[in-house]
């Protein structure tokens, strides 16, 4: 599956959870939006098209530790399998 | 007098080929189960595998084999892989890929560029990789500068390049050189700090400089400097049971010269000892719970997705050290040890649960080569204090590493100069801590000018400041 399919599957997913709420984004960009679009400050992507709106990012391995040599062991048996 | 490399103790030929071919079985197995379509665990995204990634790292794992394809074992399984290999790496998928991506030809096409190597050519995959390579948009994609070396490298061993004219492949070399001077091996890496990905860059950078050989290629710095900054990233890795990383940053010894520091060579053994205990050489990612939550194809696909590559990077070190007089030695050397200094320091260490593989074998060692190995405790322990912000025991350290004449290492040095900024930035918290004039603590003889400075400007009084 390529990124961009598996992009769409995934906002696709979060659309159908309704967990973003567009009309709250909507009146919150109505509200701030004039204000902004005016400010010198060009760290802020004011824009109401802005694709990518929401990241989904993969956190790192959370630092388990190796398994016991032993049991993997017992599992590395079906690489003579 | 430093021993001959004649009268050092290599590691057995016959137990490094058992290692590799061993990689190669593994990769065999990699390749009928996850080439034809990856592996997607429903349960745990990250643990899939998209089947581009094991088809171009079993290309790597076979470029690397091939300069041990003399021994008859390893060029059966050469063979084999490659037969097996040779389908996926020219599918109408991966044709397709790079039909539409001429800027990521090489990447598509390595597998099939290493087949050809290996005496497998296809004219027709040549002849659309020839196209891409060709269209404007064939430079189109911006790289890191080790990734500008991983294309630089596929280019050298193309078949065009290998018929190229002695100038042009003089030229390849010289570009190579020349990227490799914007690369994080011309400059030093961030030992206390550094990420996966920087350590990757430093690893990946070197292996394709290289070209995953001893070789005449001019490094952007000395062999001492580079390993040096090696060591102390392995160090790091060995504590944290990073077996792919410290696999890699093992090759740094054999890709640029014969000899092999004392703690490289234990850090060889630790990793020789892990594979032969585990069967392979393990990463956190593969977990019982989920092996035994599975069975049969579902259960091989698991193991392999989450173990292939370190197996494969076991595999690429011990092809590295099968070349002539590039073996690790099977003892650690003892010449520069000072007496009582692994006592001086393993305290500091061994309070880790569970206890980390590399502590076990150590513990195993004589008092000598313990001794030997002092600088590989004193890495780890300023790793450790550093990642935990303990700048106190950070500063206790430093000195203790002084009087066992530790410090002349990059994770001193850089822990030094952390010192240093930590106890200007705590000044600024509390300036009324900070030390009144003549009342400087006498500094120690002989100092390199960083630590000296470090040790003189940060005070029992310094208080650092507690960070998450």
């Amino acid at each position: 599956m390529s990124n961009s399919d598996l992009h769409k599957q995934i906002v696709k997913k979060v659309l159908e959870t309704k967990a973003v709420d567009f009309n709250a984004l909507g009146k919150v960009v109505s509200e701030l939006g004039p204000a902004l679009s005016l400010a010198d400050d060009d760290g802020i992507n004011f824009c109401a098209t802005m694709r990518f709106f929401i990241r989904i990012n993969r956190i790192e391995t959370p630092g388990f530790p190796v398994e016991r040599l032993g049991d993997l062991n017992v599992a590395a048996r079906e690489f003579q399998e | 007098m430093k021993p001959k490399q004649s009268q050092i103790n290599r590691w057995p030929e016959s137990d490094l080929i058992r290692r590799l071919c061993h990689a190669l079985d593994i990769a065999s197995l990699t390749i009928e189960h996850l080439a034809p379509a990856g592996y997607t665990d429903p349960h745990n995204p990250a643990a899939s595998v998209r089947p581009e990634k094991p088809i171009a790292e079993t290309a790597v794992l076979l470029y690397a084999a091939m300069a041990a394809a003399h021994h008859p074992e390893v060029d059966a399984r050469l063979h084999r892989v490659a037969r097996q290999l040779a389908p996926h790496a020219r599918s109408a998928q991966l044709q397709l890929g790079l039909a539409l991506n001429p800027g990521l030809a090489l990447d598509y096409s390595l597998a099939h560029i290493v087949l050809g190597r290996l005496g497998y050519p296809d004219p027709a995959f040549d002849a659309l990789l020839t196209q891409c390579r060709a269209a404007q948009a064939s430079a189109g994609r911006e790289r890191l500068p080790h990734r500008v070396l991983e294309q630089q490298w596929i280019e050298s061993i193309t078949g065009l390049s290998q018929t190229s004219a002695p100038i042009l492949r003089h030229i390849q070399r010289r570009d190579i050189e020349r990227t490799a001077r914007l690369s994080i091996l011309n400059r030093p890496m961030d030992v206390l700090s550094a990420t996966d990905d920087d350590l990757y860059a430093f690893t990946h950078a070197l292996m394709y400089v290289t070209g995953f050989e001893l070789s005449s290629v001019a490094l952007p710095r000395t062999r001492v400097v580079l390993l040096a900054e090696a060591e102390a990233a392995l160090a790091h890795c060995l504590d944290a049971q990073d077996y792919d990383l410290a696999g890699e940053l093992l090759l740094s010894w054999p890709l640029t010269g014969r000899s092999w520091s004392p703690t490289a060579a234990f850090a060889f053994r630790v990793l020789a000892e892990v594979e032969d205990q585990a069967g392979f050489l393990p990463t956190p990612a593969t977990r019982i719970s989920e092996l035994d939550a599975r069975t049969g194809a579902s259960r091989k696909q698991y193991l392999l997705a989450t173990a292939y590559h370190t197996a494969y990077v076991m595999g690429l070190v011990c092809a590295a050290a099968l070349q002539p007089g590039c073996a690790p030695p099977t003892t650690v050397s003892t010449r520069c040890a000072t007496l009582g200094s692994a006592a001086q320091l393993l305290p500091l260490l061994d309070d880790c649960r569970p206890i980390p593989h590399w502590l076990e074998s150590f513990r195993r060692l004589d008092p000598l080569e313990a001794d030997a190995l002092a600088p590989l405790l004193f890495n780890i322990a300023l790793h450790r204090h550093a990642a935990q912000h303990d700048f106190a025991a950070l500063h206790q350290l430093l000195r203790l590493g002084h009087t066992l004449h530790l410090t002349d290492i990059p994770a001193a040095s850089q822990a030094a100069e952390l010192l240093e900024r930590m106890t200007l930035y705590a000044n600024t918290l509390h300036p009324e801590a900070q030390p009144q004039e003549g009342t400087q603590p006498t500094p120690g003889p002989s100092h390199p000018d960083i630590l000296h400075s470090a040790l003189l400007n940060t005070t029992a009084s310094t208080q650092f400041p507690t960070l998450p």
